[in-house]
């Protein structure tokens, strides 16, 4: 024990033999995973349960009746509930996808070292530090078909604009709440890859260069793949986030017109905490969660398989 | 300067400012509506020369009578999180970064996968059950639920920051004889201190910037900034520029906190994956 080896910070091994000492790091974990279990298993077996029966809050207090599946086949059947899936992929996969690619693209611009460049990139990242449900509202006014900005730089760029407002009409309100995350969530991309291209080795690129591989053949089969698990980790925490989204649909549209912008976090919303059907908005949490899991884990399993920890 | 190279220079400066139009001039057209006549909001074309007014600002902060004071709200609640987060996700973070494990890759993507869960998702039974327990409308339980997001989150950024402190530091204070709790607290706890700062700034913006949680437990007289804005927005007749004030109070902190931490910006947003 009176080594003077210098060892590794993960490899200081408990010296002493006790149970605290031999269940040391466990712990020091436990408080925090107790105090997250208590926070997530109520609300998961609450749901589980709830989902069974009839229970409106709006009807009574307490759970009225044992409905076996029923709730489960009203969420699936609903016509919104298909639409609001549907939906939400359509968003959180083109979501993820442009602001991966347009923040890859800013990134590499950034990287070009000019003075005042720094400026830019430390400027750029004002966007993500906004609360969603805020830029709901600062959008809600950019749109506005009465005198917003958005909707005058339309106008006199001579591009046609629906007479309902752009969040008013079907055919571009799921477009425009696209692009509010687009520009709320395209900058952390940016800054983020950005951040770990600086890390890649001069050396390496230098040598490609000697060997005449193009900038674009650097940045695939180079770049990329060095900075692959930051890139892995940022695009599943914003597809989940997309997907979970319900603030900026709540400020900017309420699902509307018709099921159009409707999306799973926003039907929760409503079913909970509008109609208070807390049977049925229970399954749908439920049917969420699976789907949720389901695609975490394909994309966990496929993307850290040969990750090192 | 060869063309080609002014060539690019000029082309990367475009570039630069053509981001910063697109996604810092929308922010500066809603600050301006804060301060604007509520009659030039919506004016077409858009007025871009006004006479500033704090009207609105005056309404948010000083008016008792209808209003909560949602950005002390927001303080209480943002500050409690993070003080109720530290002591749950510091050890945690010193076990994961110090100590060999059996299971530590899966224990480390259990927490990130708590921050994937729905949030939406637990809404209805907090409610339910915070209501059974008559905490509704208590900081106490918008701190608390809180925690779903504050500790996987510095748990993660944490271990980064410790990750880097020497190990010969406290090798030596080991072999001088000091307990591992000593040894966290006197030596390994300061030098991480800056670490500590900067995890709990960003917890502080997670609970700062959430609208969720306090949507369904707050009560009026707890209600924070996001969810001042959505009341002016429910109400009869949408108040534009009380919004506009609301929200500017509710955009400066987390803005403030980012430009000051830039140099740890990026690491907070990824957890800790790229050190940054």
């Amino acid at each position: 024990m009176h080594s003077t080896i210098i060892r590794s910070p993960r490899a200081l091994a408990p010296v002493r033999r006790g149970f605290v000492r031999r269940n040391l790091p466990y712990l020091l974990i436990a408080p925090s995973v107790i105090m997250l279990l208590a926070l997530i298993a109520y609300p998961l077996l609450f749901a589980l349960k709830s989902s069974f029966y009839f229970w409106n809050l709006q009807v009574g207090p307490e759970p009225m009746a044992f409905v076996g599946l029923d709730n489960y086949v009203q969420a699936i059947n609903a016509f919104d509930f298909r639409a609001a899936l549907t939906n939400t992929l359509i968003l959180s996969v083109l979501g993820t996808a442009i602001e991966f690619g347009l923040g890859l693209a800013i990134a590499l611009v950034l990287l070009k070292t000019l003075p005042g460049m720094n400026v830019v990139r430390a400027l750029l990242i004002l966007p993500t530090t906004i609360a969603p449900i805020v830029v709901g509202f600062l959008f809600r006014y950019l749109y506005d078909p009465g005198g917003g900005l958005l909707t005058w730089v339309l106008q006199s760029l001579w591009l046609p604009v629906p007479a309902e407002g752009i969040l008013g009409s079907p055919s571009t309100a799921l477009a425009a709440i696209l692009f509010v995350d687009i520009w709320q969530w395209t900058p952390f991309f940016a800054i983020v890859l950005y951040a770990s291209l600086l890390a890649v080795p001069d050396e390496i690129i230098e040598a490609a260069r000697l060997d005449r591989a193009s900038a674009w053949t650097i940045l695939m089969r180079i770049k990329l793949p060095l900075i692959r698990r930051t890139a892995i980790i940022i695009v599943m925490l914003r597809f989940m986030q997309i997907f979970n989204t319900f603030d900026t649909v709540l400020v900017l549209t309420r699902g509307g017109p018709g099921t159009t912008t409707r999306t799973l976090g926003y039907s929760l919303y409503e079913q909970g905490l509008v109609n208070f059907n807390v049977g049925l908005v229970s399954a749908m949490t439920w049917i969420t969660v699976l789907i949720v899991n389901v695609i975490v884990a394909l994309y966990v399993f496929f993307a850290f398989r040969n990750e090192e920890w | 300067m060869s063309n080609r190279t002014t060539f690019s220079t000029a082309l990367t400066y475009a570039a630069g400012l053509l981001f910063l139009a697109i996604f810092i001039g929308p922010i500066l057209w809603f600050l301006a509506l804060a301060i604007r006549p509520a009659e030039t909001a919506f004016t077409m074309p858009p007025q871009f020369t006004f006479e500033p007014t704090f009207d609105a600002f005056r309404h948010i902060l000083v008016d008792p009578g209808t209003n909560a004071p949602q950005l002390v709200n927001s303080l209480i609640v943002a500050i409690g999180a993070v003080l109720l987060n530290l002591p749950f996700s510091v050890p945690a973070a010193y076990a994961l970064s110090r100590f060999k494990m059996r299971g530590k890759k899966n224990i480390m993507l259990w927490y990130l996968g708590l921050l994937m869960a729905p949030p939406i998702a637990f809404l209805i039974p907090y409610f339910v059950l915070i209501t059974r327990i008559g905490l509704q409308g208590s900081y106490f339980s918008m701190v608390l639920v809180l925690q779903t997001l504050t500790i996987p989150f510095s748990v993660w950024l944490m271990k980064s920051f410790i990750d880097e402190v020497p190990a010969e530091l406290e090798e030596a204070a080991r072999v001088d004889g000091a307990r591992w709790y000593m040894i966290m607290w006197r030596i390994t706890l300061p030098i991480v201190r800056p670490g500590i700062i900067v995890t709990s700034m960003f917890a502080f913006v997670f609970a700062w910037n959430n609208a969720a949680f306090p949507l369904v437990l707050s009560s009026r007289s707890t209600a924070t900034l996001p969810i001042g804005t959505l009341g002016y927005f429910a109400t009869s007749g949408v108040t534009w520029n009380y919004i506009a004030a609301a929200a500017v109070l509710a955009m400066i902190p987390p803005m403030i906190i980012f430009l000051v931490f830039d140099r740890y910006v990026v690491r907070g947003l990824t957890f800790g994956s790229v050190k940054g």
